[in-house]
């Protein structure tokens, strides 16, 4: 049966459009139901027997969830005990349309085979189809359209019920009139809270119900601490206009009374409008998309260097502390100091997420309000109700943030989730993945079911498809540990005197087919995230360390790049081939050093491991002479307990000549592939640039070296790598090492383009006109695209739209630079978090460091034993503070008589400050030099004899 | 034009025959052929209409988009028309054959219809001198039997009378911007009045009397033809003689009689037949093309 919905659109150009769809009616759309015999469904997905355990409905019943509820109570429905819902179209629609991550969570539930959620098309069913009428709101339509399936399921299932067992259905609403309509018409409906409660046996549920704006227990008391937001009609007309400025909302870490917004420019033009008080932040909250009016030009204030933290019992009563607090702010600033200064009128998108942090529980003990202290310094304390606050106390939990009502001082929320007790690793690993936003759940049985099926074995088609290059002596060179093996290499001697180099890359985009869901959440998560003694993995475990890994002995697939070299390394032919390859050793970068040194060894694995070695040290030799960079971070690596998985050492890792060796021909082959697909496709290609730094990022480094009567060239990176290669000061062999970390710190993050929409290739770093990433397929995304790219190049593969959509590209690039940034915090954070670790079990150590920056009331430490940074500050807050004169210009810091400038050698004392449990760091104070009344006296060192150094 | 042979003899008979009040196909010379009328027959636009008129078809499209107003009238709306003469109605419309038919057509209609006595022009105004509605009046000609613009001028005031034009609000903000905001109900939408819409007679002289709605014979033997509209109350808004021939003052005198009552009888029934259509509401079976 044929209908036609017709709607009127406004089009851009100002016009109007009258739109008519198609809407085909079908009567084979099936109930869902395990009871029904009459649709003719292959698997039904609700149970005969849907016992929810409840004081309401005592029968078996399936439960139908209107919009609103979907919306706010997703915490609610994501739990195992909530099972056989029924989501209507209409409300999956409507879902979408209102909030996208909500609709992504309701889709992974439908899909969890134990949730027994199905999905009715009750827009397409014949008999629940309504059509909008005269006078109706399309909220009213919803409404009736849902009510209409519900009224359609009770009928249904009591005619088609045969045993008679008494199923029903059940309609959740929370709309007063949605509700009295339902009842009118027979259905059993209840309000969300009320079924919840109703639930026996399951209290922490009502925890995490969320708070609706209707709930009669309001808050506070009816006093306005906010002015109104303004409607987004008005925001609209208002930006259009110019008198409202749109951006981003970002809290300041330090002071909770302060705030800018940023506003995005034409162009580079990009400006920040200060905001200050707690009425000018206007219930904003940390990356909201903002409207700010500017305040006239007298009102402008200076960004305070007080640090403020919100503080003390919830205190909604004693305002008069709190305007004090912002009288505190209100310094009188010199006129050139002051800031562009606006206060937020409108709040165009909030930007919540649920919240990582802990339970300040209330003093008064029968109180079931609390304020929840996010671990994120820029996100405020949120008020939540939960009756568990014994038992949440000290634990880490989640809570989500439902609304900000304009008379309340913080922003009412409800419990997620416990991550469990703080302090704990596994605790602590939660939550800095949630907080850098990294996916880490578990693959969904969506995405699993596209794996292939095992036993795996390469079919003859494959083989016949590909190159056959299982007799070659491949072997791969990788860190101690390693199971997801990208990569494999091998050399042998040609016929002409020349050499056959190839690279073997895994084969991942034969196993992640373009579009599928494996493929798209691989291309959410980006990258796979490396963390102390875990791994998030990008495709699940089957691909990373199985199918896909090049592991020895056994046959796998390969994206092969081999080059014909002669001896001086200078590539002759290039070519690429799909391949299957057997490789016959994986090494450690240890082993394979060993092997190359030991001269007895003779065999092909370690002969053709001593010619790439070889080349690689030419193939350095040119890269260096053109420029790339060697720079230096510090990278620490951690001895495990192999029980307790605690830190028991950490080293900095160490880098060998087959590190090196390695890393070569990677470059080598990421060269050669950027330049093929480039070449090939030059509008979609993904690349990698590292743009040159402005000349004002070296600034610091250039002084650093002046200090040390040194000169570093910046002109061009040949000349910032030489001059750096020239660096040395007699007595002082670390210095080199110094000077290159702060050179790191000089340069631009490399990023990822599509090459249809940007003119700049280059890469500075490795001084290379272009070059992306083809080496690492198992666990970064970009790889895969590349990958891709390639194999249509040499036809080994079909191409899809996507991949030739520089839009698509564009903006698939943009998400794993962002991964891949938020990766690397993570992996920083879990650093930091085993080295807190590792001193809490090491207790107070003495040691010897560099000053690597100079602050203005601080000398910030790098210890080269442990890799460690950590500052030393000369205010304190309860100790008056010494006399401080900070020179920019050297920059030096003199302290009473002593003058601290980049590169002094001191000592320092490393201690473990736990006294704030959600930001445990890593404490330092000065040994040596002595100050009066600066430095401590080095404390009592326990000895190391009682530790014994466990090496594994 | 489509044109039939007609013989000597042939011409002799339907003289005569007319001369006595009684023509081939039965009728009198006041007399309309068969009509039928459905509206609302493209769901995209914003009002149609089909017309048959013995084997004569037409369709009417009506789109309302937001446009600029005239400069010398700057709180009026107006209408734009476009016959397409599609070869479906005659071989000879292939090409460009129906160009210039159609552009006569247009041209006339545009006279007829485009003004203030005949559509409430200002109802179409939404703001003075920036926005008003522009009805685009898309005729499709599907069968040529006679008498085109009687069919398409009824055809025009059936699809205008089934024009729901969406609802819009102005909203001005404090710096004196303008935003045109369309209501969500679909059913929200404002209807014209077409009370005042004139409907075209075409006379016919054929000897020494004329004939209303002749058949394709009928025009051949006639020497000229003479285009009438007519309002409801009998009011002539324009006259023009079409295709070659003269006419005596005499004779345009007693053809413009003939045709205010003719036009006055017209639009009754047409009224009643077009509410009585709306009145179904939904529950209106839908004939279409098919039919």
């Amino acid at each position: 049966m044929l209908k036609s919905k017709i709607f009127v659109k406004k089009t851009r150009a100002g016009g109007v459009m009258k739109i008519v769809r198609e809407h085909y009616l079908r009567d084979d759309i099936w109930c869902g139901s395990e009871v029904c015999a009459e649709c003719k469904q292959e698997s039904a997905e609700l149970q005969r027997d849907a016992c929810i355990e409840s004081n309401l409905c005592t029968y078996p019943h399936y439960v139908i969830p209107d919009t609103n509820v979907v919306l706010h109570q997703i915490d609610v429905l994501e739990d195992p005990v909530i099972r056989n819902v029924i989501i209507l179209q209409t409300v999956l629609q409507e879902v979408r349309h209102r909030s996208a991550p909500v609709y992504k969570r309701l889709k992974d539930i439908i899909h969890e085979k134990e949730k027994h959620f199905y999905t009715f098309t009750n827009e397409h069913h014949r008999e629940t189809f309504i059509e909008r009428e005269p006078g109706e709101s399309a909220n009213d339509r919803n409404d009736r359209a849902i009510r209409v399936a519900a009224k359609w399921y009770c009928q249904h299932l009591k005619t088609s019920e045969s045993d008679a067992d008494g199923l029903k259905v059940v309609l959740l609403t929370n709309d007063q009139g949605n509700k009295q309509k339902a009842e009118e018409s027979g259905l059993l409906v209840y309000r969300c809270e009320e079924y919840i409660k109703s639930l026996i046996g399951n209290p922490e549920l009502v925890d995490r119900l969320a708070l609706s704006n209707d709930d009669k227990n309001e808050i506070t008391s009816s006093k306005l601490l906010f002015p109104e937001h303004l409607p987004l009609s008005k925001i609209q007309a208002g930006i259009k206009s110019g008198s409202f400025l749109q951006g981003t909302f970002r809290a300041s870490r330090d002071n909770y009374l302060e705030a800018t917004v940023f506003i995005q420019g034409d162009g580079e033009e990009s400006t920040e409008i200060l905001l200050q008080g707690l009425q000018n932040l206007n219930r904003a909250v940390y990356q909201d998309v903002v409207a700010v009016q500017l305040l006239p030009r007298d009102q402008w204030v200076a960004p305070s260097s007080v640090v403020l933290q919100d503080e003390g019992a919830a205190k909604d009563d004693n305002e008069e502390e709190e305007d004090e607090e912002e009288k505190a702010l209100r310094i009188s600033a010199a006129e050139a100091a002051r800031k562009p200064t606006g206060k937020v009128v409108g709040i165009i998108k909030r930007n919540w997420r649920p919240f990582c942090g802990m339970l300040n529980a209330s003093h008064i003990k029968e109180s079931t309000r609390h304020l929840f202290t996010p671990a994120d310094r820029r996100i405020p304390r949120i008020r939540i109700e939960t009756r568990q606050a014994s038992t949440l106390a000290g634990q880490r939990i989640m809570v989500a943030i439902d609304g900000w009502p304009k008379h309340s001082r913080y922003p009412n929320g409800h419990f997620v989730r416990s991550l469990g007790s703080a302090g704990e690793k596994d605790t602590e690993q939660e939550v800095l993945l949630l907080e850098h936003d990294v996916p880490h759940q578990a693959f969904s049985q969506a995405v699993l079911s596209f794996l292939p099926e095992m036993p795996w074995a390469i079919t003859p088609e494959e083989m016949a498809r590909r190159e056959d290059l299982r007799s070659l002596t491949v072997c791969s060179v990788d860190p101690p540990g390693c199971t997801d093996i990208d990569d494999a290499l091998h050399c042998r001697e040609l016929d002409n005197g020349n050499v056959e180099v190839g690279v073997h890359i895994a084969d991942v985009t034969h196993f992640l087919r373009p579009g599928n869901a494996l493929d798209k959440e691989a291309a959410n998560r980006g990258t796979t995230v490396y963390l102390c003694g875990k791994r998030i993995d990008m495709v699940p475990e089957l691909l990373s360390s199985n199918l896909c890994s090049l592991r020895s002995n056994v046959e796998r697939l390969a994206f092969s790049c081999i080059w014909e070299m002669n001896h001086k390394a200078e590539i002759l032919k290039t070519r690429f081939t799909k391949s299957v390859i057997n490789s016959k050793a994986s090494l450690t970068y240890a082993e394979a050093q060993m092997r190359i040194d030991d001269t007895t060894m003779k065999d092909d694995t370690t002969n053709s491991l001593r010619a790439l070695n070889k080349l690689a040290k030419i193939l350095k030799r040119y890269r260096i002479e053109k420029g790339a960079l060697t720079l230096s971070s510090l990278e620490v690596r951690f001895h495990m307990d192999s029980e307790t998985h605690d830190p028991i050492d950490l080293q900095t890792k160490e880098l060998m000549e087959t590190n090196s060796m390695v890393e070569e021909f990677m470059l080598l082959a990421n060269i050669s592939v950027a330049q093929k697909i480039y070449d090939e496709f030059p509008d979609c290609a993904m690349l990698r640039k590292h743009p040159a730094p402005p000349l004002s990022n070296y600034d610091i480094l250039l002084k650093a070296a002046k200090s040390k009567d040194v000169e570093i060239h910046t002109d061009s990176a040949k000349a910032l790598a030489d001059s750096l290669d020239m660096a040395r000061v007699e007595g002082f062999p670390y210095f080199n090492t110094l000077l290159r970390i702060l050179a790191t710190r000089c340069m631009m993050q490399a990023v990822y383009f599509c090459s249809g929409m940007d003119t700049d290739f280059h890469h500075y770093g490795l001084a290379s006109p272009i070059y992306t990433h083809f080496t690492s397929p198992i666990r970064r995304y970009a790889d895969i695209i590349v990958h891709r790219l390639l194999a249509v190049a040499i036809g080994a593969d079909k191409t899809y739209p996507d991949l030739m959509d520089k839009q698509k590209q564009s903006a698939l690039s943009n998400n794993l630079n962002y991964r891949h940034k938020m990766s690397q915090y993570a992996q920083r954070a879990s650093v930091a978090f085993h080295t807190q670790l590792f001193f809490k079990s090491r207790g107070i150590l003495n040691e010897e460091g560099f000053v690597l920056f100079v602050r203005k009331n601080a000398i910030i430490v790098l210890i080269p034993k442990f890799g460690l940074e950590g500052t030393v500050f000369f205010d304190t807050k309860d100790k008056a503070a010494p006399h401080l004169v900070f020179d920019e210009d050297g920059p030096t810091l003199k302290v009473e008589q002593h003058t601290f400038s980049i590169f002094d050698r001191v000592k320092v004392t490393i201690s473990l400050d736990a006294s704030n449990i959600q930001h445990q760091k890593i404490r330092m104070s000065l040994i040596e030099p002595v100050i009066a009344g600066v430095s401590v006296p080095a404390p009592e060192v326990e000895p190391l004899a009682k530790k014994p150094k466990l090496d594994r | 034009m489509a044109t039939v042979q007609v013989s000597e003899a042939e011409k002799v008979y339907i003289l005569h025959g007319i001369r006595d009040d009684l023509r081939v196909d039965g009728r009198g010379c006041e007399d309309y052929r068969h009509m039928e009328i459905e509206t609302d027959v493209v769901s995209n636009t914003d009002g149609s209409a089909k017309v048959t008129l013995g084997h004569t078809a037409v369709l009417v499209g009506i789109k309302a988009d937001i446009g600029k107003p005239r400069p010398m009238v700057p709180n009026e709306g107006y209408l734009e028309f476009f016959v397409d003469c599609s070869a479906n109605a005659t071989p000879e419309f292939e090409g460009r054959g129906g160009e210039e038919l159609g552009t006569e057509l247009s041209n006339t209609l545009y006279k007829v219809f485009n003004n203030k006595h005949s559509v409430d022009l200002k109802g179409l105004c939404i703001s003075a001198g920036e926005h008003c509605w522009v009805l685009y009046v898309d005729v499709l000609l599907l069968q040529c039997d006679g008498n085109l613009y009687d069919a398409i001028s009824v055809a025009i005031k059936a699809a205008l009378f089934n024009t729901k034009i969406p609802r819009v609000h102005i909203s001005a903000d404090e710096e004196g911007g303008k935003e045109i905001e369309l209501s969500d109900d679909p059913y929200d939408c404002m209807r014209l009045n077409v009370e005042n819409v004139p409907c075209i007679v075409t006379l016919c002289k054929v000897g020494h009397r004329h004939v209303v709605d002749a058949t394709l014979q009928e025009k051949a033997c006639s020497v000229a033809s003479l285009i009438i509209s007519v309002t409801h109350k009998g009011t002539v808004t324009c006259t023009r003689k079409v295709g070659g021939g003269s006419l005596d003052p005499e004779s345009i005198f007693e053809m413009t009689k003939a045709g205010k009552r003719v036009g006055k009888a017209l639009h009754a029934p047409l009224m009643k037949l077009l509410q009585q259509e709306e009145s179904l509401g939904k529950t209106r079976q839908k004939v279409g093309f098919l039919g």
